[in-house]
Formats: structure tokens, C-alpha cells, sequence
């Protein structure tokens, strides 16, 4: 194997990880913040990706950078609701219920967007700026791949500033830690868990808008996402922002160099690389014990 | 509270439900089927209306609907009325199979359309079978269908698994090789991973060798059905250095793969040969790959059967969109069905296939016969090459050139098939 | 979670006798203080979950003494009454529900052992598709490759179960709540991928089809009556291991985990023999649906197939022995009257179990509890926003 094609994979391999830890971010947020697993996050991406589809579709190609914004709004507005009217009533409740809502919440949405959107499936075209290739010796690589990497690492810094630098961030923070200290402290935490959960819509939003053009929108992304999110999540440590960054890597090269050395045997890669992680940290790389 | 007199209260009026769901069950399997059937006759149509290939069931269900609809309105069938019953079976064969029993001994449907899936077909096959109702594949094309699962009742109306690759090689030996130049060319295969994926590339190469066409084949690669990430793959592919890439892949997943291709100049390097239909070109757009080699079980821009026009026409009135190949199917499948019910002047499975194996068949998609021995229908490929310009007649891009290679050159013979069937 | 390795047990190695003599003990008290307590205490909105504990001294001293005694002649009374119904049913009904019937047998099989874990254990397994595909997969490789007759490999279904969940236990079992869930969910899509990819072994993603069942079984009368016997028989049997002291200790693990180790239960092994257990109930309902549909597929062992049996039990009640069952009965059938006149499916089933999960977490069988009707009409004015 030469030199450019082995830089390609790798390339390819983070293409995977930053479409992976843009969806996986938010799940690992929500999780630590109000220890929810959301399995309706597959149906925020999915729906972000059908917004852009549906924008860029009505207002032309150009709209695509207008939509990268308005979707993961639209969608956060959609997890605030799930939040008020479902989430809010299983804070106090054990993990199975709290599973079973986010399903319930899930196949809801799902139903609502062949509804929506209709079954067929859609393409967004690849915005003239991104659509070129660029080379690497021999080899060549998307623009748009590159792109996704760039957007991966801009979600990561700003999640960085927004824990370490602001109000917001050090509520959230706190929140992991201990709510009920926060609460009596003065903060209005449901307020807070609205917010968090609206933003981990946000994110999941902006992961399904990010990959809108690099595959076909149809009505089963939703299923196809969460569980790849979730190995990311569980890898990286429940709740740990940072594990999330790293499970991604780990998950994008363990298919990426599946696909290469045993093709057949690819997709249970990931599965292996959890079970590994799991078994010498019960907890992911990042998490604490107490997170389960 | 105490245990043992929660659990005797709870069981006993929970036998109690359960004796209410069972006399339900009693009266709903008579009653109220029985009063429609006086004046309507049932067809069962169980396809795949969720999840990721809910277009291809979706469309194939607007066009049987949209015939019966037709008949329905010029007096229906021996002056009955058909009602079609649909039901989704989310790509499960153990769904579908419950969908279609359900609609034969619930609803009494007289006939059945079948699903989307292969592996859901050959199941309802074996259901109808069982039933012995005629049952009509309008997209389900595995060649058991027609061979190791077959049954008189069955009848398969699209290319089966062994025909489609071998007009595919039958084109590519014919228009392809002679430009090669001597050279031996160099193929590369991606396909799906399950029966489909694999018969369709196994056919074609071993017809390209049959055709005596000088090739090699530098790789070969299965990604999973529903793959999403397909760049591995591709860089796969650009690192073997072929000069066709043979991409069995359809639906959503051929978008995926196209588009993600498209990024790393994929076509620059090799042409493709795909399977774009119209629904892939429709999605695709400006993005559909210039020049690639495609197939279609039946593009609306080529037919022109009796009546075609203003189907089409009608379609697209009606959904503002051109027909996917699966509603032109399944329109001339339930077109079939009634010459079947019409020749034999009763709905009576037997006589219905009777009257329909070794016929011909007038449908939108011109003349289509049945033969006898394994009810293939006689219906040819359509290849050509894909132009990513906008078609201003249609509003999506269409083909540069279309041929149809005839049924007649890629069917297996009626003893090649009747030493497979049972 | 570490595995417990408490030092008293492994040095002595106490015959059975003793070694449930402690937690027997502790489990009197726990009963009788700690759980009233537990449930009066609970707030609104966190109700202690799971089945309750059968020896607890009944308040009510009727049946009192005869607790030990009575629920086993109870239990084969409601399978006899259960089969003759049966019979019966296979008499009268029509055979496109005998076959829906017998599906839901399968699957109600299927629920009960997945509450084994649940509903007894406190283990959230989101993962047990993978055993309920293995059962059927059993039977359909052996058939394919091997052209084995379908008895022995039938039989042979709950030790795949057992063998193949004792693999996994052992690592699943590591790890925690929400953890462990996730973890046996990656092991069934771990089979799942193998099923999927692996086209020389399994035939991929199309499945195998057609598996040879004798031919008596497959008429719907004898299948019914045979599948629902077969289900029946294996409930009977997974209600007698509920009551017997490895199920009492293993709600007593449930219930306070540090507690039942501090009395000298070995946690790991428990909860271990718990999941292998359903493990094999689960991939012997697999066989029975093979007995139903002839057929194996990798879907069978997908994760939205792990989410069927628990939205089975939480629908019918994970608090009952039977409520799963009951579970699987209306969710069956719903799902064959909803696809047939709606196209939203999902949508329907997403707000049942919504409406489960809110308002009614007891699920139908807490509908029909004599507990709830006797509240009901002793305290109407109470109807808060946590009935049942």
C-alpha cells in the first residue's frame, strides 16, 4: 500500500470521526448533565438532514450555508419541546423508563418525518465551493471531507470555551456534578436541563446537516446513527466531552482499517473495539464510575 | 399489601382481558369482510413502507392502486369492484408473511402483488403457495423465485437475478469491449452484501467469460446493505486501478456511494457502471455520473405500450413526479392480473393462472408473455448511458442512448430452470 | 462493577442450605421492614420497580401458612386452564390467528425470560435479540449445511442460548446500568454483523428460508397447540426458578445490591446465572418461532429486536409474572391490526409507551390489579397523577 493511499484512508478515517463526534458531542452532554440516554438524538440528526434538504431544495444551492445554521435551530427547538413535555417527567425516574421514553420519543419522530418529508429519498447537492477534490501525490481527497474535519474541530473548541470560559458552561459543569447543590444555590435547573438538552439537539442537528451532502437522506438514518453514537459515547466515557473526541478517532480508524484488512468482517469492528474498551475501563476511557 | 392477593387479582382479571381479546378475535376474522365482499373483491399487496427503501414500496403501491383504480372506474371485473389492502411489512419476511395470510383469510383477497425485498418475495411465495392464490412480483426478482421456490402460482414480471447480469454482459461484450483496444480490460466489482449483491456479480462476470471478453477482475467489494461511509471502500476501489467499476448497488445506497465517490474524482479514474434508474438520476441530479453505464427495469422515457402516455401523464399530475420503475411495474402487474380474471371469466386462482401461463399480455409496457415454464415474464433490460443533464421534458436527468436487451437472450432455458424448480 | 469475590464463600464453600440461609434471613427482614418501608416511602414519581417479593408475610393472614405450599398447585391449575384453553382455541379459531397465536407464544416466551433480568434482576439488557436469533439460527444452520433433523437441533436451542449468554454474561456483567445495557447491545449487533456478513456461513442479509419442520407441526392446529404447550411449559418452569431462593436472592440483589452482599450473596454469580438462564429461554423461543415461520434472518438479532420484549413487559407489566406474556399478546396483535388500517405503526406504539411509561408504569396487568381497583373505590378523591 503506498504512501498517498494510506494518507487517504487516515483522512477518511477522520472524516468518519468528525461527522461521529459532532452527533456524539451532544449525546455525551445530555447524558452527563441529566444522566439521559437519548435515543431520540438519531432522530435530531435525521431531521437536521432533512431540513437542509428541504431548504436547499425550495431556495436553491446558495441556501445551503443559510440552512447549516437554520436546521441545528430548528432542531434544537424540536429537542426543547421533547424536553418540556417528555424528558422533564422521567428525571426521577430509573435508566429503563428513561430508555423507553427516548425509544417512545423516537419512533414518534420517526413516523412524523415520512410524514413530513414523504418517503423518497433526497440529496443535497454539494455546495460549488466544497465540491472540488484536492491532491495528495497520486491520490485525491474531497474538499467537503476536509470540510466535515474542520467543522468537527470547530465544535469541539467552541464546547471547550463554552465548559471552561462561561456562566453557562460552569452551570452545565456543575450540573454533572451535583444538581442538587446547584439548585439550592439559586440556579433555576430545569431552565439549565432545557437549555443542555436543546443544545444536544443543536449538535445533533448540525452533525445530520454537516452530512447531508455526502449521502442519500432517507427515512432510516435515524436507526443508523444512535447506535454508532452511543459506541462512541460509551467508548469515550459516559458523559466526558473529550472521550467522545477520542471514541470517535477510535471508532473512524477501527472501520476505515476493517474495511481495508478483512472487509467481511468490518462493520463488527466497532462493536469489538466497545467490547475491548469496556472490558478494561467498565466505565469508557473518561468516565467515572458513579456516571452508570 | 400483600403478594399473593395482588397476584390472584391480577391474573384472574387478566385471563379475563385475555378471554375478551380471543372472542374478538372470533367475530373479526368473519363478520364485517363478509358484508364488502358482496359487491368488492380484495387484492393483498404487503410491501416495505418504512425505514430506508419505503420509496421503492411507496411508488410500486401508487401504481398498482392507480390501475385498479382505472378498472375500478370502467365497471371493475365481472362487475365487481377491486379493493386493494396494503400493509407495511418493514422489510421483515416473518411480517410480510403475516401481512399477506391476514389478507387472504381475513380479507379474502383473490390475489396477491408481492413485496419489495427479495427475501420477503421468496417467503410470500411460499405463502401464496400455500393458499394458492395467484401472487405477481413486480420488484422482488431473486431467481428462486422462478426456480428452487417456485410454484405454478407465482409469476415473476422484472428480470430476475440471472437476467439482469446478463444483458449487463451482453451490452458490455457487445458496445464496451470491442473499444478496449485488445487490451484486457480490468473490472472491479461493488456490490451489496446478501444474495442480490452477490448472484448479480457472480452472473456477469461468468457471462463476460462465456462472451469470451478479455478481462481480469482487480477487486472485489461487499459493504453491508445500508452502508453509509463508503470511502473505504472507494479508496479501495481508485488503489486497485481498474477501468470499470461494476456497482450493483441501488436506492439510497447508490446515491451515497455516488456522491461520496464523486469527492474523490472516482469517475475520472474508471467508469462506472451503475444501477441509476430514474429514481437515482431523479435524486442524484447535476450530480448523476456523465457517461456512466446504466440499467433500468423500466424507464418511462422508452415505454410506450398502449395507454403508457397517459399514465404517465397521470402520474404525474397526480404525484409531481416522473414514475419510479416500481409503479410502471406494478401498474402492468395488476394490468396482468385482470387480463388473467377477464380470460378465465371467474376469480378462481386455478383458472386465473390457467388462463394467464404461456399467455400474452397486452399492458402499458407493450405485449409481455408468461412463459409457461417457470412464469417469467418475457421482459427485457433497458441499458445506456447516463446523461447528468437536465432533460427539459422530464425535469431530471435521463439517458444518452437506451437499448433493450431482449428477454429472449438472457433467459435461462426452460430446462436450465425446470431442472432448478422442485 | 467489580465481580464479588467475597472470601467467607470461597474459603468454605456452605452447601446451599446455608448459603441461602443468610440471605433468607436477611431477606425476612428486608421483606417485612425494609421493603413496606421502600414503598411507603418511595416519592411519587419513583415507585420501587420490579415483582414484588412472593414470601413477604402476608399482612392478611389468609393463605399465610400455606405460602410456601399453594403457588406451585396454583401455578400448574393456571397451565392446565392455560392449556385446555388452548386446545380449545385451536378447535374453534381460524388459522390465520392460530398463526398469529403462535408467533405471540414465541415471543411471550421470548418476554418472560427477557423479565427474568429486567423485572427480577434489575438488569436492563438491551441485547437479547441476540439469544432469541441464535435459537432460530441453530435450527436453520444445521438444516442448511448439515441437513440435521429439526428435533435434535431444537433441543439443542437453549444450550446455544445458555453456552453463548455464559460468554457474555461474563464480560457484560462487568459493568453497570446504563453500561451494561449498552454492552450486550453491542454483542448482539456483534452477532448481528456476523449474521449479516459472514454470506458463505449464513446466506448474509437474505436469510435462510424454508427450514424443514415436520410436517405435522406445521399445521396450524397441532403448531398452535404445540408451540403454546412448549411456551407454557417453559414459563412454568421459569416461574418455579423466580420462586426458588436463587430468584428470591436475585431480587433481594435487586433490591439493595451492597446489603445482599454484606450477607454473603455472591452477586456476580447470581446475576451470571440469571442472564444465562434467560439467555437460554430466550433462544428456545427462538426455535418455537422457527416452528412458525421456517425461517432465520439477521434482523432477528437486530437491537430494534432487543426493544420488542421490553416493550412487552413494560406494556403488559414487569411487575407480574405473566404481564410479559400478556405484554406480547396485545402488542402482537396490535402491531397485525395497526400495519393493516394505519400506515403509522410507530407512531401509535411510540405513544402507548409514552403513555406507559408516564402514567401507568404498571403496565395493563397494573390495570387489573385488585390493588389499584381496591384504592379506587375506597379513596376516590385520590386519583394523583401516579395511579396504580
Amino acid at each position: 500500500m503506498s504512501v498517498e493511499s494510506l494518507a487517504v484512508e487516515l483522512l477518511s478515517a477522520m472524516t468518519t470521526a468528525g461527522s461521529l463526534f459532532i452527533i456524539a458531542a451532544g449525546l455525551t452532554l445530555v447524558f452527563g448533565a441529566m444522566r439521559i440516554a437519548n435515543i431520540a438524538h438519531g432522530s435530531f440528526y435525521m431531521y437536521g438532514a432533512f431540513l437542509v434538504s428541504t431548504i436547499v431544495s425550495s431556495f436553491g444551492g446558495g441556501a445551503f450555508w443559510v440552512s447549516l445554521v437554520a436546521a441545528p435551530l430548528i432542531v434544537a427547538t424540536l429537542g426543547m419541546v421533547v424536553e418540556v413535555t417528555v424528558l422533564r417527567r422521567v428525571y426521577d425516574k430509573d435508566h429503563l423508563t428513561q430508555l423507553l421514553a427516548t425509544y417512545a420519543v423516537f419512533l414518534i419522530l420517526a413516523d412524523l418525518a415520512i410524514r413530513f418529508w414523504g418517503a423518497q429519498s433526497r440529496a443535497v447537492p454539494t455546495p460549488a465551493i466544497l465540491s472540488g477534490s484536492m491532491r495528495l501525490g497520486a491520490a485525491s481527497f474531497p474538499v467537503y471531507d476536509l470540510f466535515v474535519v474542520g467543522a468537527a474541530a470547530a465544535i469541539g473548541l467552541g464546547l471547550w470555551i463554552l465548559l471552561r470560559f462561561t456562566l453557562l458552561g460552569w452551570r452545565i459543569l456543575a450540573a454533572v456534578e451535583d444538581s442538587e447543590m446547584l439548585a439550592a444555590k439559586g440556579t433555576n435547573v430545569r431552565l439549565l436541563y432545557t437549555m443542555v438538552f436543546g443544545l444536544g439537539a443543536l449538535l445533533a442537528g448540525f452533525g445530520g446537516a454537516v452530512v447531508a451532502p455526502l449521502q442519500s437522506i432517507d427515512t432510516g438514518l435515524d436507526a443508523n446513527i444512535i447506535v454508532a453514537a452511543f459506541i462512541v459515547v460509551v467508548i469515550g466515557g459516559l458523559g466526558s466531552v473529550a472521550g467522545a473526541a477520542v471514541g470517535a478517532m477510535i471508532v473512524g480508524l477501527f472501520q476505515a482499517l476493517g474495511i481495508l484488512w478483512t472487509p467481511s468482517w468490518a462493520p463488527a469492528y466497532i462493536y469489538l473495539a466497545m467490547i475491548v474498551v469496556l472490558e478494561i475501563r467498565p466505565s469508557g476511557l473518561f468516565g467515572t464510575a458513579e456516571m452508570a | 399489601m400483600a403478594w399473593p392477593g395482588k397476584r390472584r387479582g391480577t391474573t384472574h382479571l387478566g385471563s379475563v382481558g385475555l378471554a375478551v381479546i380471543m372472542a374478538a378475535m372470533l367475530t373479526g376474522s368473519g363478520g364485517s369482510a363478509r358484508a364488502i365482499a358482496a359487491e368488492t373483491v380484495a387484492v393483498a399487496l404487503s410491501t416495505t413502507l418504512s425505514g430506508s427503501i419505503a420509496e421503492l414500496g411507496r411508488t410500486g403501491l401508487r401504481g398498482i392502486a392507480m390501475a385498479l383504480e382505472q378498472i375500478n372506474a370502467q365497471g371493475g371485473l365481472l362487475g365487481k369492484q377491486i379493493r386493494l389492502v396494503s400493509a407495511d411489512d418493514g422489510a421483515f419476511p416473518a411480517n410480510g408473511v403475516s401481512n399477506v395470510r391476514h389478507m387472504i383469510l381475513v380479507d379474502k383477497a383473490v390475489a396477491v402483488f408481492g413485496p419489495a425485498t427479495s427475501a420477503v418475495g421468496t417467503a410470500v411465495e411460499t405463502v401464496a403457495g400455500q393458499y394458492r392464490l395467484p401472487v405477481f412480483f413486480h420488484m422482488a426478482n431473486d431467481i428462486q423465485i422462478t426456480t428452487s421456490n417456485f410454484t405454478k402460482y407465482a409469476f415473476e414480471l422484472v428480470p430476475n437475478t440471472v437476467m439482469e447480469p446478463r444483458a449487463i454482459a451482453y451490452y458490455f461484450a457487445e458496445n464496451v469491449a470491442p473499444k478496449a483496444g485488445g487490451k484486457r480490460i480490468k473490472i472491479a466489482t461493488i456490490t451489496p452484501n446478501y444474495s442480490y449483491g452477490r448472484d448479480t456479480v457472480e452472473v456477469f462476470l461468468k457471462t463476460l467469460k462465456e462472451l469470451k471478453v478479455d478481462f481480469e477482475v482487480a477487486a472485489q467489494e461487499f459493504p453491508q446493505l445500508g452502508a453509509t461511509d463508503y470511502t473505504s471502500y472507494i479508496s479501495a476501489l481508485l488503489a486497485a486501478h481498474p477501468d470499470y467499476v461494476f456497482a450493483a448497488i441501488f436506492g439510497g445506497d447508490l446515491i451515497t456511494f455516488t456522491k461520496q465517490a464523486r469527492g474523490f474524482n472516482l469517475e475520472k479514474q474508471m467508469k462506472i457502471l451503475g444501477f441509476y434508474d430514474q429514481v437515482a438520476l431523479r435524486v442524484l441530479g447535476k450530480d448523476s455520473p456523465e457517461g456512466a453505464i446504466a440499467w433500468n427495469r423500466a424507464p418511462f422515457w422508452t415505454e410506450n405500450g398502449p395507454g403508457f402516455a397517459k399514465f404517465l401523464a397521470d402520474y404525474r399530475a397526480r404525484f409531481h413526479d416522473a414514475p419510479s420503475p416500481w409503479a410502471i411495474t406494478g401498474y402492468s402487474a395488476a394490468q396482468i392480473w385482470a387480463y388473467g380474471v377477464k380470460k378465465a371469466g371467474s376469480f378462481e386462482s386455478d383458472k386465473v393462472v390457467a388462463a394467464l401461463s404461456g399467455a400474452t399480455v397486452p399492458t402499458i409496457r407493450g405485449d409481455i408473455t408468461l412463459r409457461a415454464c417457470d412464469h417469467q415474464g418475457e421482459v427485457p433490460e433497458f441499458i445506456g448511458r447516463v446523461s447528468a443533464q437536465t432533460d427539459p421534458r422530464y425535469g431530471q436527468p435521463i439517458y444518452s442512448e437506451t437499448v433493450a436487451v431482449p428477454a429472449s437472450k438472457t433467459m435461462l432455458t426452460c430446462a436450465e430452470a425446470q431442472k432448478r424448480q422442485p | 462493577m467489580e465481580p464479588t469475590r467475597l472470601p467467607d464463600n470461597s474459603s468454605q464453600r456452605p452447601g446451599p442450605e446455608r448459603r441461602y440461609g443468610a440471605a433468607r434471613a436477611w431477606l425476612a427482614r428486608a421483606a417485612s421492614v425494609n421493603w413496606e418501608m421502600a414503598r411507603d416511602a418511595a416519592p411519587v414519581g419513583a415507585p420501587v420497580r420490579g415483582p414484588a417479593i412472593p414470601e413477604a408475610p402476608a399482612h392478611r393472614s389468609a393463605g399465610a401458612p400455606m405460602a410456601e405450599a399453594w403457588p406451585t398447585t396454583y401455578a400448574l391449575a393456571v397451565f392446565a386452564v392455560g392449556a385446555l384453553a388452548a386446545f380449545v382455541a385451536s378447535r374453534v379459531l381460524s388459522p390465520v390467528w392460530l398463526l398469529e397465536l403462535q408467533h405471540v407464544a414465541a415471543l411471550a416466551l421470548f418476554a418472560v425470560a427477557t423479565n427474568l433480568l429486567v423485572g427480577y434482576g434489575g438488569l436492563v439488557s438491551f441485547g437479547q435479540a441476540a439469544y432469541y436469533g441464535l435459537g432460530a439460527y441453530t435450527i436453520a444452520l444445521a438444516w442448511l449445511h448439515f441437513k440435521a433433523p429439526f428435533w435434535p437441533s431444537f433441543i439443542a436451542t437453549p444450550l446455544v442460548g445458555a453456552v453463548s449468554a455464559f460468554a457474555v454474561g461474563l464480560v457484560a456483567l462487568r459493568t453497570r446500568k446504563l453500561y451494561f445495557a449498552l454492552l450486550t447491545l453491542a454483542f448482539a449487533q456483534l452477532f448481528y454483523t456476523v449474521a449479516q456478513q459472514q454470506y458463505d456461513i449464513t446466506n448474509g442479509a437474505t436469510g435462510i428460508f424454508g427450514v424443514a419442520v415436520p410436517a405435522v407441526l406445521m399445521d396450524p392446529q397441532v403448531g398452535f397447540f404445540f408451540v403454546f404447550v412448549a411456551a407454557a411449559l417453559a414459563m412454568l418452569l421459569l416461574w418455579k426458578i423466580t420462586v426458588s431462593p436463587f430468584g428470591l436472592t436475585l431480587r433481594a440483589i435487586r433490591e439493595n445490591r451492597a446489603r445482599a452482599q454484606s450477607v454473603g450473596v455472591n452477586v456476580f454469580r447470581h446475576e451470571l446465572l440469571a442472564f444465562v438462564l434467560a439467555g437460554a429461554f430466550s433462544a428456545f423461543a427462538g426455535g418455537l418461532f422457527i416452528i412458525h415461520d421456517q425461517s432465520a434472518y439477521p434482523e432477528l438479532l437486530d437491537w430494534t429486536k432487543s426493544g420488542e420484549p421490553i416493550f412487552m413487559l413494560v406494556l403488559g407489566g414487569m411487575n407480574s409474572f405473566l404481564g410479559p406474556a400478556l405484554g406480547a399478546l396485545v402488542y402482537q396483535i396490535s402491531h397485525e391490526i395497526i400495519v393493516q388500517h394505519l400506515k403509522d405503526w410507530q407512531l401509535v406504539l411510540g405513544l402507548v409507551v409514552l403513555a406507559i411509561v408516564l402514567f401507568m408504569p404498571d403496565g395493563i396487568v397494573g390495570l387489573f390489579s385488585a390493588k389499584r381497583w381496591r384504592r379506587w373505590f375506597a379513596r376516590p378523591q385520590a386519583s394523583g397523577p401516579n395511579p396504580g
